[in-house]
This record gives structure tokens, sequence and C-alpha cells, in this order.
């Protein structure tokens, strides 16, 4: 039962291919197979949302998904929020500016979940609504205060 | 812990899927799999062959049609949520649909898989209940239609079989001066629910109850349906009416678990079947 197969997709632009079993999670294929460990792992049950990227522009559990499932899809993980040039993009700059993080294990789910909120709310929204937004990822350290605040600074920066 | 190993077929025809269910060793139906691969994980469920259907075309149309709306099974929640048209069609879908899970599971989770899991929490499940939905399912043996209120059997146990896929879900478009109303309880916010009722009213001219339904969550096996529609006719939800509906909740038995007890099920199901039911009729008045 150990048949593999072959899985295509785009990752933050770039067509990526590898070997795996059906039963490998999109998360496991991004961090063993492709070396994305951007990505990060935590319940593996779906409900922690630390491994949230975007599929196809959406937010969604890797550890839920298939690797398989995501064939012919275009991913973005958190190595595909910096800039171009490698520096940090806005968001997340605002998240360093404002300490919205303190290990730091949350943070790639947290940024992709800010990410996909700001595409739908560029002014930023509300408190209550940027606290919907994450409320499917768990943060163990910051009690959220200051995600809120670097999202809602992402929002407001110039530029 | 990593899923067992399992045979994995992706068919892109509807044809193809229901003929590898058809062969019926101990296979499973993949959808959005929110709630399927964690159970995989946690190796409850060990499927040697998994079908995955996303990839066949046309599961996952919403439209309106005949009077009624039509959902693909295949329909993500966060889809359905953002429909207007299924919206304008069915507000208690969105009502009930926004509470499922996060934003996250939503975009993968499917309205039909939700309904097909059949967790007693599912919010979709009540909606179906309360709204007299009808669901369609296929298989090689032909196709057939379940009423919604016949489906659910128990935690996790529907009318489904084995072979069969549920394709279609057929929800009747809301009625005139109608209105909907649904809360639940949580331990935090987007959790699994305590408790919830939904709610769905219909007014005469007058703004007096002519229909009305109440589904409960949680306070039995599958989605409870309470009879209010006798208290409540004729009546404009006063205090005598929604004593009458107080009695009719008192009379649930629900269990507790580690999280709640039964008899705080009890209470909390009575002030949301009157919040649920208050905020039908107002929006069916406010529609009138």
């Amino acid at each position: 039962m150990t048949e593999l197969r072959q899985v295509e997709l785009e990752v933050n632009g770039v067509r990526r291919t590898g070997l795996v079993e059906a039963r490998v999670t999109l998360a496991d294929f991004l961090r063993d197979e492709l070396d994305l460990k951007g990505t990060h792992v935590a319940c593996e049950h779906g409900f922690c949302g630390n491994c949230n990227v975007l599929l196809d522009g959406e937010t969604v559990r890797s550890c839920l998904l298939f690797a398989v499932q995501a064939a012919g899809h275009s991913l973005t993980t958190v190595e595909g929020l910096a800039d171009p040039t490698g520096s940090l993009g806005r968001l997340q700059q605002a998240f360093h500016g404002n300490g919205g993080l303190q290990c730091g294990f949350c943070t790639p789910a947290m940024l992709l979940t800010a990410h996909e909120y700001l595409e739908t709310h560029p002014d930023g929204g509300t408190d209550e609504e940027i606290r919907e937004a994450i409320n499917g990822v768990l943060c163990r350290c910051t009690g959220y205060q200051h995600i809120v605040a670097s999202i809602r600074a992402a929002a407001g920066a110039p530029g | 812990m990593k899923p067992a190993p399992f045979a994995y077929h992706a068919p892109d025809t509807l044809e193809e899927a229901l003929e590898l269910l058809a062969r019926g060793d101990d296979t499973r139906v993949l959808a959005g799999g929110q709630s399927l691969v964690p159970l995989m994980k946690f190796r409850v469920e060990k499927p040697a062959v998994l079908v995955d259907v996303n990839r066949i075309p046309g599961l996952d149309t919403v439209a309106e049609q005949g009077g009624e709306l039509r959902i693909g099974a295949l329909t993500r929640q966060q889809r359905l949520v953002d429909d207007e048209l299924a919206a304008a069609a069915q507000p208690l879908l969105r009502a009930a649909g926004r509470h499922a899970g996060y934003r996250a599971t939503r975009h993968r989770g499917t309205v039909g898989g939700s309904l097909a899991y059949a967790a007693p929490w599912a919010e979709l499940t009540a909606a179906v209940v309360a709204l007299d939905a009808r669901l369609h399912v296929c298989s090689t043996r032909g196709d057939r239609t379940i009423e919604a209120r016949a489906f659910f059997r128990g935690p996790h146990e529907t009318a489904l079989e084995a072979d069969e896929l549920l394709t279609e879900i057929a929800v009747p478009a809301r009625a005139p001066r109608s209105g909907v109303g649904f809360h639940e309880v949580t331990t935090g916010h987007g959790g699994y629910l305590h408790v919830a009722a939904a709610a769905a009213v219909t007014v005469d001219d007058a703004g007096c109850c002519t229909d009305a339904e109440l589904v409960l969550l949680r306070v039995g096996p599958t989605p409870h349906r309470v009879a209010v529609a006798a208290p409540l006719h004729g009546t404009e939800l006063g205090t005598d009416a929604l004593e009458a509906v107080d009695e009719l909740v008192a009379a649930v038995e629900p269990e507790g678990d580690f999280e709640v007890s039964g008899t705080y099920r009890r209470r909390v199901a009575r002030s949301l079947a009157r919040r649920a039911l208050l905020d039908a009729h107002a929006s069916a008045r406010a529609a009138a």
C-alpha cells in the first residue's frame, strides 16, 4: 500500500513536484518534501489552525488536506509573503513593529489568515471583525491583543 | 498521528465514483475532509479505500429552480454562507452555516459532507430539518430522495447506504412574510456548540404567526424538532405563547458530557429557543 503518486502544484508562484503516498498531508508534503518549514504543524487535527496556508487564495488547514488533493492548485505559504527581494512584506513588518508575536509558532498562519482578511477588508475593518477572522488560529502567547493591533496597523500603513 | 494507508481514487465523473462506491470494500467518500481526516488521523477511521469526489464537476452549484434552492452537495460551506442568492432564497442557511467551524475549515468543508457526517453539533443539520429539505442521493442501484427529517438516525448515523453518494440538497424557498433565527452556545467562538436553536416563523398581514418551526441541537441524538406551530399559531409570540414553548422545550432530556450537564443544556435550550423564535418573528414582521 505504499504506492507513490506524483504531485505537481504551484507553490508561491513556482511549479513544484514531489512523489508521495496518498496519505501524506499537504502540511507534511510542504515541510518534508519541499523543505518549506514555514508551515507549522501543531495539533494536526484541524483545531489549532497553525498550519493554515492559502489554497487558490483561500485559507485552508494544510493538515486536513492530502497533498494529492492539492495537485494542480496554487498555494501560498508564509515563504511567499515576503517581498521578492526577501525583505519583510508590509504585514510582516506590522507584526514585527507591534509585537504581534512572542514565540512565533502561530505567526505564519496568523500572517496568512490576516493576509486573506485584508484582501477583503483593505481598511482594516473593526476589531471585532479582525478577531472573528483570526479566531481559527490559536496563539498561546500573545493574548491576541498585539496581533489585532498589528493587523490594524498593516491596514493603516501608507502605500 | 498520521492516517493509516489507503487506496486513493479521484474520479472525474459521478458514474466512476458510484462504481467505486459499489465495490463495497470498506470505502469512504472524501469530500471536504474536515471531519473524516481528523478521525483518520486518530485512527478511529481506517478506510481501505477513499473516493475523493472533489474533481467531479457539477456537484457544487447553487441555483434556484421551481421554488426551491438546489445546493450541490460539494458546495463549500463558506460559499453557501457568502452566496447572496442562497441567503435571499433561504436566510436560515447563512444564519446557521456561518457558525460552522472556522473560515479555513468552511473553505474546504462541504454542505453535503456536514450532513452526511451528521455530527450532533453540525449547525446545517438543524437548518435542513427546520426547512424540511430533501436530500438527493445516487448509487449504481438508482437515485432516491430522502426527507431531511428522516435522514438523521443518530450521532453520525444517517439513512445513507454505504454505496450511496449525497449529491444535492433541495431547500424550499422562504415563504413571503417569513423570517428566521439561529442562536447557539459554545465554549469559544467557533468551537463545538453545546446547544443550538434554529427557528423559522411565518406571519400574516397583522403580524400574527401562521406557521413556525423550531429545531434544537444537542438535546438528543439527532436534530430535535419541537412542535411549536400549534401553540404559536395566531399569536404574536407574547408571554403565554412563549411559556407554552418553554413547556415543550422543558420536555427534552439532553445528556451531559465532560463539558456541560444535561440540566444546563435544557436550561440553555429554553433561552435559545425563545431568542431564535423572537428573532424569526421580528424578521418575518419586517418582511411583511
